[in-house]
């Protein structure tokens, strides 16, 4: 390593300059959203805008929860999303330890079938699938919800993971078969946990995903309200400002709190997923 | 070790669960879309009939589709151009070292944690003239601006790509970053030596080397963009008038509110089309740059 001469003090305040512009247009709106959120109403439309309200109040937060019904979308997002990540790890690792491990045509079809798939876009297939899920009764259920979230997040799952299982070696499980380990054996107590790094990172861009998508709970979905949707279908206001801004700002704010303590915790693992799933350059 | 026959059907087994979803959400209703769209369907009226290519036909002579196909263009242009230039200066400044790095890589990894339409929603507000966060920025240093921007076809335009770009292009930013990371040090050392400054080394150097990351990131980035949705969804609602109706959302309006199911199949199909077409194209156009 060649030794660094001391960065010439322009350059430094010019990196300090650019760095608080980003963090600058990026944080701002968050932070101004949440002012929205504890301003009552009618301060809201005053001019000039007041970036600190003169009678902060919680009561947007109190309105949704007494009269949104905020805990039992809260408790519908929880239940969808858990067991779509939970149930579609379990079916990407199988499908992913298939792919690494196994190699026949057939299965090479498989793996181009399910790549090709992704290309296929949501509003493409909206409509037959709605007609087909009302059909066979999962519209509107959590099990119909389940299924096309699980979806969503397979292509992805599986490709890294597979990506993963090919660069452990398949001699680990070989010798835990001589060991006397049979073959379910070795998939659940070799080869799953040396794959949870990887199922970490996938876990935590897949939390993101589940949670942000909007698509198929808008379309999927009536009664069953998750809270990506919940923030366009807050009840209108009968006077000029129809959209109630008070409580649309403390539904954002509601969703973002915590995906901003999930980020700031996981930062890691998510640039490190983020990359995997990346292109390769 | 697993070449034996024995494990043919546990293979397949493995892999049933994830191809019998993939099938049945993708597949199964692609097929659909493709039959419908030779149907005329109009649930409102109970119409069912066979049509055709007269869905494809009547959709080159509709002004609302034209309409959406030409808005899809711009922004799919406006936000790529703004991604490849704004992205690429945002990547040098992540890669620079100094103290805050850190802190600085996490808040730009908010913006793609957070749901689009959170941020529609909430810019639909900051778009306001009199009493959103933009212009009341703006009036800092005009304090006679006055400006409607979603009323207006172009204003309303910059806004809805403007602010695809804040959700989206520090995701890109990342994605240049990680490319950047592969560069080795000692090639700038090396020209460092033979006396090229900061911008030449850019040039020579880091653009050339960055080419095929920034392709292939741009075709990705382009592929979403194109079917995007909820940014138009939560903001404008398509409006003014057609204006910022993108051919998504153009599809789902026909398909769920309009419930003109056979020709929103038939738009669908042209926009899967136009997808598979792409995709093919820029595949075969990245395994040529290659460095």
């Amino acid at each position: 390593m060649t030794t660094q001469n001391p960065r010439p003090l322009p350059l430094t305040l010019l990196m300090w300059g650019l760095a608080l512009i980003v963090a600058f247009l990026i944080l701002f709106p968050l932070w101004w959203i949440f002012i929205s959120s504890i301003t009552p109403a009618g301060e809201l439309f005053s001019k000039p805008i007041k970036y600190w309200p003169d009678h902060p109040t919680l009561a947007s937060y109190r309105y949704l929860i007494e009269n949104v019904g905020l805990l039992p979308k809260i408790w519908d997002t929880a239940i969808i999303v858990g067991l779509s990540i939970l149930i579609g790890m379990i079916v990407s690792v199988m499908a992913a330890f298939s792919f690494a491990r196994f190699r026949t045509r057939g299965l090479a079809v498989a793996v181009g079938f399910l790549l090709a798939s992704m290309l296929i876009p949501d509003v493409v297939t909206a409509r037959p699938l709605y007609d087909f899920l009302r059909s066979v009764h999962l519209y509107d259920t959590y099990t119909g919800l389940i299924i096309l979230y699980i979806s969503g997040i397979l292509p992805f799952t599986i490709l890294i993971l597979q990506n993963y299982l090919n660069d452990i070696p398949v001699s680990i499980e070989e010798s835990a078969a001589i060991d006397g380990c049979g073959f379910y054996q070795s998939l659940i107590y070799v080869t799953v946990p040396l794959l949870r790094p990887a199922l970490a990172t996938v876990c935590i861009v897949n939390f993101i995903t589940c949670l942000n998508n909007f698509f198929t709970p808008l379309f999927y979905s009536n009664g069953i309200s998750v809270l990506s949707t919940a923030i366009t279908q807050l009840p209108l206001r009968d006077n000029m400002y129809a959209v109630p801004w008070d409580l649309v700002s403390a539904m954002g704010w509601i969703i973002i709190v915590p995906i901003i303590v999930f980020v700031a915790i996981f930062q890691r693992q998510i640039m490190e997923g983020i990359m995997a799933g990346g292109v390769k350059g | 070790m697993y070449a034996s026959r024995k494990y043919w059907a546990i293979a397949w087994v493995l892999v049933l669960p994830a191809l019998i979803i993939r099938v049945f959400t993708t597949i199964y209703p692609i097929i659909e879309t493709f039959r419908i769209s030779l149907y005329e369907v109009k649930l409102l009226r109970g119409i069912r009939e066979f049509v055709g290519f007269g869905n494809f036909i009547e959709m080159f002579q509709d002004s609302k589709v034209i309409a959406s196909i030409e808005f899809t263009a711009i922004f799919v242009a406006g936000s790529m151009i703004g991604h490849i230039v704004l992205g690429i200066a945002l990547a040098l400044i992540l890669n620079m070292k100094f103290a805050g790095q850190k802190v600085l890589r996490t808040i730009v990894l908010l913006p793609w944690a957070m749901p689009m339409v959170v941020i529609a929603m909430a810019s639909k507000w900051a778009f306001n003239n009199e009493y959103g966060l933009i212009n009341d920025f703006v009036r800092w240093f005009n304090p006679n601006f006055s400006l409607d921007w979603l009323i207006h076809t172009n204003t309303a335009r910059y806004a809805v790509i403007a602010v695809d770009l804040w959700k989206d292009l520090p995701f890109f930013a990342i994605l240049v970053l990680a490319g950047l990371q592969f560069i080795s040090a000692e090639m700038y050392e090396a020209a460092k030596i033979d006396g090229a400054g900061h911008v030449r080394s850019f040039f020579s150097i880091t653009l050339p080397l960055l080419s095929r990351n920034i392709l292939m990131l741009s075709i990705f980035f382009t592929m979403w963009r194109i079917t995007s949705f909820d940014v138009v969804y939560a903001m404008t609602s398509g409006g003014p008038g057609e204006s910022t109706a993108l051919i998504a959302y153009r599809v789902t309006t026909e398909a769920f509110t309009n419930l003109n199911t056979g020709y929103a199949a038939a738009i669908a199909v042209v926009l899967f089309l136009v997808m598979a077409l792409l995709s093919g194209l820029s595949m075969s156009a990245a395994k040529r740059v290659d460095y």
